[in-house]
């Protein structure tokens, strides 16, 4: 199995373009009433997954948590 | 630096009665560098491969799209702050625009409405399957978009057709030649202060006034009231000038580019019938079938930054204040993103097209609409057993902005 990544989403930075929830519906959700994405689930994704959602993040806004810092 | 000089001119509206040239845009994506192309008295970068378009859509602090214009030429200050929209932002006023309206085009919210556009995709379908041929276009392609922007945003039913005959209008200003006069419905705004330099977008922002501020009395359950209603956490709203550009901005956005999608992607099929055989085949193809569709058709051709500082691209260096233009038209077409570009392949795995835009934080704002609206008469003409026959050329657009289908005639095949 492949590393897997924690990831997390900068609220401040979301503009709600929802291409992390079309590529990821499991680990990420668009708020309908407040257009702010957050991690859902695990919040994990294999590493190759990861980079992708992040590359795809118009606002770049989706980020890996240092395991060091939680 | 390479210049194109006995080239063909990229930015010459009447080449893309044609097409896309894309032998001139293969010759540039092959070029070292990035090509200076001149325009007016000056110049610009045209971007044209996939992976520097996509720096520069992502690079908002470096590649502005506040300064001078996301057009090919500049406007004046007086004309560029009367006429901003969430496309002549940064952040964070882009940031904050976009998310007082972002709520109703998220995935699950344009879900919603996904029974609206079947209705009325279902109505046109039929109407045009009944006729058994017809122009396309004005049939089916044009009718579609702006029926369902129009029912989003509330617009009552008796309006439509005025709507649609200012929005036609707008089209029209994206090319060269206008047909109306300047005092065209009651205006009396410099035509340089307007979007499109067109009449027509006083009469849309007459209009969207009107409807704001009897949605802002009596509230429905619809766009123009989310719009009206819009207040940040921190009290922001829109301003007047705000609520009237994004208006237009959905009337005109909600309606063209759709319509361009639509009508290539018919033709596409058509042009392609072992392709759409398979969708036939195998109905899961599409939302593949969507995006490539999508890029296939690369309805906005191209959109311009402006650099804020000097900075270096793919090795050109380039100076603080130039023109930039990613050219979404060339990056759909990038042989080094996408393996074999000129096949159009319902099936296609790997699809990252800038139909949407570059990848940066303006990409398309209806992206999901503009998505269901193809998925579902994909879905609408795969149920009914539906396939086309083009019988005759399609009339494009003499722009180089939009990639416009004027008209194109198919018929139902037999």
């Amino acid at each position: 199995m492949s590393d897997l990544v924690k990831l997390k989403v900068d609220t401040e930075a979301c503009i709600a373009g929802g291409q992390c929830e079309m590529i990821e519906p499991d680990t990420f959700l668009v708020d309908d009433d407040t257009a702010i994405a957050s991690v859902i689930g695990t919040g994990s994704l294999p590493v190759d997954r990861a980079a992708e959602v992040i590359d795809r993040c118009p606002a770049q806004a989706i980020s890996i948590v240092n395991s060091d810092s939680e | 630096m390479a210049t194109a000089t006995t080239a063909p001119n990229i930015t010459d509206p009447s080449l893309y009665l044609e097409g896309i040239p894309h032998e001139r845009f293969a010759e540039m994506r092959n070029t070292p560098g990035i090509v200076w192309h001149p325009y007016n008295d000056g110049g610009f970068w045209a971007v044209t491969r996939h992976a520097d378009t996509k720096t520069v859509s992502k690079n908002t602090a470096t590649f502005s799209s506040a300064v001078g214009h996301t057009n090919l030429w500049d406007l004046e200050a007086d004309a560029l702050e009367a006429r901003r929209s969430l496309i002549d932002t940064d952040s964070p006023d882009h940031t904050r625009l976009r998310r007082l309206i972002a709520r109703a085009f998220t995935p699950k919210n344009i879900r919603r409405w996904e029974d609206t556009v079947r209705e009325i995709t279902v109505d046109v379908l039929e109407e045009f399957m009944e006729k058994g041929s017809g122009d396309f276009v004005a049939e089916v392609a044009a009718p579609i978009p702006i029926r369902v922007i129009l029912t989003m945003l509330g617009v009552p039913v008796k309006d439509a057709g005025y709507l649609v005959e200012l929005s036609n209008y707008l089209v029209e200003g994206t090319g060269e030649t206008q047909s109306l006069p300047a005092d065209a419905f009651g205006n009396t705004t410099e035509l340089r202060l307007l979007p499109f330099n067109s009449p027509a977008s006083h009469a849309l922002f007459e209009y969207g006034e009107a409807l704001g501020e009897q949605r802002r009395n009596e509230p429905q359950d619809d766009l123009v009231t989310t719009l009206v209603q819009a207040e940040a956490e921190d009290g922001d709203r829109l301003s007047g000038s705000e609520y009237r550009n994004l208006f237009h901005l959905l009337i005109f956005a909600g309606n063209e580019t759709t319509r361009t999608a639509l009508s290539h992607g018919a033709m596409a099929l058509a042009d392609h019938p072992d392709q759409w055989a398979r969708v036939l085949a195998d109905p899961e193809l599409i939302d593949s079938a969507t995006e490539e569709v999508l890029r296939w058709s690369t309805p906005v051709l191209h959109m311009r930054r402006t650099t804020t500082e000097e900075t270096e691209l793919a090795g050109t260096k380039i100076g603080a204040g130039e023109k930039v233009v990613m050219w979404y038209a060339s990056a759909n077409r990038d042989e080094s993103e996408f393996e074999n570009p000129f096949k159009f392949d319902v099936g296609r795995e790997h699809n990252p097209h800038f139909s949407f835009g570059g990848g940066g934080a303006h990409l398309c704002l209806g992206a999901f609409l503009a998505r269901l609206e193809i998925i579902v008469l994909l879905q609408e003409m795969a149920k009914r057993g539906l396939s086309l026959n083009r019988t005759g050329e399609p009339v494009r657009a003499p722009s180089n902005f939009v990639h416009g289908v004027l008209s194109v005639d198919m018929e139902v095949a037999k």
